[in-house]
């Protein structure tokens, strides 16, 4: 590790990346507030610079042997050290390539989707927050630096949600995914805190050293691994913490892009690649996280079956999706999990801009809708949306059927056929609820006239929406070539870092597998929804039981509303009304109540019966006596 | 056992039965009858522990002149028309926990004391003795206690006295 | 020979404690001030049976002042009683309750 004779241009290249969108940040809130487009501009150009570097970055350290490290102290108090600064190494640079390269290109999009929007600066502003704090979670050195902007980043998330505040729900779903993603957090403090009292430092490559198995008992690790996957599971949206994702939808699209599909959901699984040989010393954690992905992945997927909402069914098959890398991570594959964390981001995001074009231009969310209004109109972002749907299933030659296929690949490996079995089944589902959403809008039952028009309004919005497509092309293009860089990547990510990895194998049983079950999935949705006269109700939709325990999340929420009635509301918080009434009120007034009393008794001893005065004398005099005989 | 310990138990005995008695009648007269029995108990008393001149003057003073001016009051205030709630609890309850306690805490100090077992050896007091033991000894005390006496005397006669506007009880009820 | 002093003292002690009752536990007048004299009483046997225990005419001497001051309490007591009564028509103490 290199601590000093740090390289003074990559220092300041780091800082470029991270801190300019800070400074953008700033100057958007005190001074560019009142001037949106000067406000987009510094966004922008801040976001720009910050890509330059980090291509710069990954380009300059591409032969990276060694995590390049350059720390201040910061906290020191007796045994505690915990420093601040920046770790770069193959894992972080990778993802602030991702993170980088799709901030820019939403903010780009923003300029088209949000034009016109009354907090256009606001907007900017937070999406500057936004990267900034993404970008230095990136590179965070130590586990407590990461959970500071871990919280950041969920600050930039409660804002963009409820951007539109004025509506209840956005405002509604901001606060829910806060305080759920809160309880994540709790655990993952309580993690930090216990590795930190165990081990002695937070620092990641310490963490991820090999001293960590001598100096914490397998129990004490197991539990520390298990409380920072609770805070993994709040973040990345996991079960059973996975209800504020699609309530996040309340968002802008291109917040949904951005951070509810390809970043900041990811950070969760970040954090796990880059704790991987850390949370690798406990295999019970390990199986129980790929249980928890498992379960995530398959519940999400039968969510999506059912939903009419465009944005809705890619925010569950993000859940999904992560929970396909948390299986793969948890199963050994850490390349696989790291590569489809990576294909991922860039195709979801694809997919969210596409809806974004589509429900800009028709004005509703909903599938059926957008396919009546004439939503296949739109080339451009349709076939962009194609290209990420299939991707998405796994079609070949796109970026996502190579990084799924090194999953499945992982999967296989293990004994237990179960989770293999599971990952296969997620592969139907994936294909068939993104299929059925491609068919409603491309084969819709009946089409309307192009009420688009014709005049300045109609102008501007075909200018933007010209402007929201370069992004998506530039996405489209990604997601065709980047499986092609999965050898290289491997490479660069390294196995040397992943002691526990499992090597990745060429080809599988299982490619021809998944093949066959994605295609069947095309078709079962080309036959339901796709064919000519279909009907457009899906074989789930016509189970009630089935369609009604998909649309209510599996009841989760209900079951999250029905704990926060009983116990909370109508246990915890009566119990302590009632203290705050009864005992604490209660004792102040019983004082005061009890003094009045007591003075009321003397005063009728003072005033009552006369005789009582004469009883007091022989009283005392007893008194008297008996002082003398005892 | 000799004849004045027989005496003595007698005489209390008489004296305690006729005091309880007397606490307890409702009727006022009925009373002071028997707090005269227990005078006279306790002026056989004093004959017994050899004072006779204080056995007389117990006699003369206390059971004659006192217990007569209350019977004299007793029939002058007409209380016979009052009907007095007999021992309300609240009042009873607290008496009788003291006096419980006094009893308790007397008797320990007596008998905790071994002076207290000293039998009495009886002699007598002539009067003669008596009174040239108190003039000569105490002739200041006679004289204040005289003085006593007279502002008693001039005390009692002023208080009693009707005023002439008010309405009396007593001439109320002859109109 | 008659009784160890002790018994003289405890019948003493018990006279007295009637003569308490009787003042505290009546609701009249009159009765408190008979209580009193019963007290009165209690005393002048305690004071005769200790003049005979040390033998000396001291005892004997102090009983004669408590019957002269026993008369002179008892008769301004029954004025004040008498001069109560006219007042307020009535004997209970509990309705003299105007120092409250």
């Amino acid at each position: 590790m290199i601590d000093s004779g740090f390289v003074l241009p990559t220092l300041a290249l780091v800082i470029f990346v991270t801190v300019l969108p800070a400074a953008a940040f700033v100057a958007i809130m005190i001074f560019l507030r009142p001037y949106p487009r000067w406000a987009a501009g510094a966004s922008i150009t801040a976001i720009s610079v910050s890509l330059v570097s980090a291509f710069w970055l990954i380009f300059r350290h591409w032969h990276i042997e060694v995590p390049i490290q350059y720390t201040v102290r910061w906290v020191v108090s007796g045994d505690l050290y915990i420093p601040f600064g920046f770790l770069l190494d193959p894992v972080s640079l990778l993802m602030l390539i991702v993170v980088v390269a799709i901030c820019f290109l939403v903010q780009v999009y923003s300029i088209g989707y949000m034009s016109g929007d009354p907090g256009f600066s606001r907007y900017y502003a937070f999406m500057s927050l936004f990267a900034w704090a993404m970008t230095s979670l990136t590179v965070s050195p130590t586990l407590i630096q990461l959970y500071i902007f871990w919280e950041l980043v969920g600050l930039a998330s409660y804002l963009l949600i409820g951007f539109w505040y004025e509506k209840f729900s956005a405002s509604e779903a901001g606060k829910k995914a806060f305080v759920m993603t809160r309880f994540g957090d709790v655990a993952f403090f309580l993690g930090l805190l216990l590795v930190l009292l165990h081990f002695g430092n937070l620092n990641i490559l310490d963490l991820n050293g090999p001293g960590v198995a001598e100096q914490m008992a397998p129990g004490i690790l197991t539990l520390s691994v298990l409380l920072i996957f609770g805070g993994i599971v709040g973040k990345s949206a996991q079960f059973p913490l996975l209800t504020w994702l699609p309530d996040a939808m309340e968002g802008p699209t291109p917040v949904s892009a951005l951070l509810h599909s390809a970043t900041m959901v990811a950070a969760g699984v970040y954090l796990f690649a880059r704790m991987f040989p850390f949370f690798s010393h406990s295999s019970i954690a390990m199986s129980v996280i790929l249980a928890i992905g498992t379960i995530s992945m398959l519940a999400a997927s039968t969510m999506a079956m059912v939903s009419r909402d465009i944005k809705r069914v890619w925010a569950y098959s993000t859940i999904s999706q992560l929970g396909y890398m948390i299986m793969a991570l948890a199963a050994g594959g850490y390349f696989a999990g790291v590569f489809h964390l990576t294909t991922h981001a860039g195709f979801k995001a694809l997919l969210f801009l596409c809806s974004g074009v589509f429900i800009h231009h028709c004005n509703t969310n909903d599938m059926y809708e957008i396919g009546q209004r004439g939503g296949r109109r739109l080339v451009a972002p349709l076939i962009c949306m194609i290209i990420g749907a299939a991707a998405l299933t796994g079609l070949p030659p796109l970026s996502g059927f190579y990084s799924k296929e090194l999953i499945l690949g992982v999967l296989a490996d293990r004994h237990n056929a179960i989770w293999v079995a599971a990952g296969l089944l997620g592969v139907f589902l994936t294909g068939y609820y993104t299929f059925r959403l491609i068919f409603i809008i491309l084969f819709p039952a009946s089409i309307s006239e192009d009420h688009s028009g014709h005049g300045q309004d109609a102008h501007d919005n075909r200018l933007n929406e010209r402007l929201m497509v370069w992004p998506l092309v530039v996405l489209a293009a990604i997601t065709l070539v980047l499986g092609f860089f999965e050898r290289p990547l491997e490479h660069f990510i390294g196995l040397r870092h992943t002691a526990d990895a499992v090597p990745t194998s060429g080809l599988h049983w299982t490619l021809y597998i998944s093949l066959g079950l994605a295609a069947a999935s095309v078709g079962l949705a080309w036959m339901e929804f796709g064919r000519r006269g279909a009907a457009q109700i899906g074989f789930v939709e016509r189970i009630p039981v089935l369609n009604a325990f998909f649309s209510e999340r599996w009841y989760i929420d209900r079951f999250y509303r029905f704990l926060l009635d009983r116990v909370v509301y109508n246990g915890i918080a009566a119990l302590c009304a009632k203290n705050d009434e009864k005992v604490i009120d209660g004792s102040i007034d019983g004082f005061g109540r009890g003094t009045a009393r007591t003075g009321r008794l003397i005063a009728w001893l003072h005033t009552g019966m006369v005789q009582y005065r004469l009883l007091i004398i022989f009283a005392v005099m007893v008194l008297l006596g008996m002082y003398v005989a005892f | 056992m000799t004849l004045s310990a027989i005496l003595f138990y007698i005489l209390s005995g008489v004296i305690l039965a006729a005091t309880v008695l007397a606490v307890t009648r409702r009727n006022l007269v009925h009373a002071v009858v028997y707090l005269v029995i227990s005078f006279f108990g306790s002026a056989l008393l004093f004959y017994l522990f050899g004072a006779p001149m204080l056995a007389a003057l117990e006699v003369i003073i206390y059971a004659g002149a006192i217990m007569v001016l209350f019977l004299f009051i007793i029939m002058m205030l007409r209380v016979g028309q009052f009907q007095e709630e007999m021992f309300p609890l609240s009042q009873w309850l607290p008496a009788a926990a003291i006096a419980a306690v006094y009893i308790f805490v007397g008797a320990v100090l007596v008998y905790t004391d071994p002076t207290n077992r000293e039998v009495l050896v009886s002699a007598v007091a002539t009067p003669q003795a008596f009174g040239r033991y108190v003039f000569e000894n105490h002739w200041l005390a006679i004289e204040l206690v005289s003085l006593l006496l007279l502002i008693a005397l001039v005390g009692a006669l002023f208080l009693g006295k009707s005023s002439p506007h008010r309405q009396t009880p007593e001439s109320r009820r002859e109109t | 020979m008659i009784v160890p002093f002790g018994h003289v003292l405890l019948l003493a002690g018990v006279l007295f404690m009637l003569g308490m009752v009787c003042a505290v536990a009546r609701r009249n007048l009159v009765m408190i001030l008979l209580g009193v004299e019963i007290m009165l009483n209690a005393a002048t046997i305690v004071f005769i049976g200790a003049s005979l225990r040390w033998q000396e005419m001291e005892g004997q001497v102090f009983v004669l002042f408590i019957f002269a001051v026993a008369a002179a309490e008892v008769s301004v007591g029954l004025a004040l009683i008498i001069s109560v009564y006219r007042r307020t028509g009535s004997v209970d103490p509990n309705n003299y309750n105007l120092l409250k």
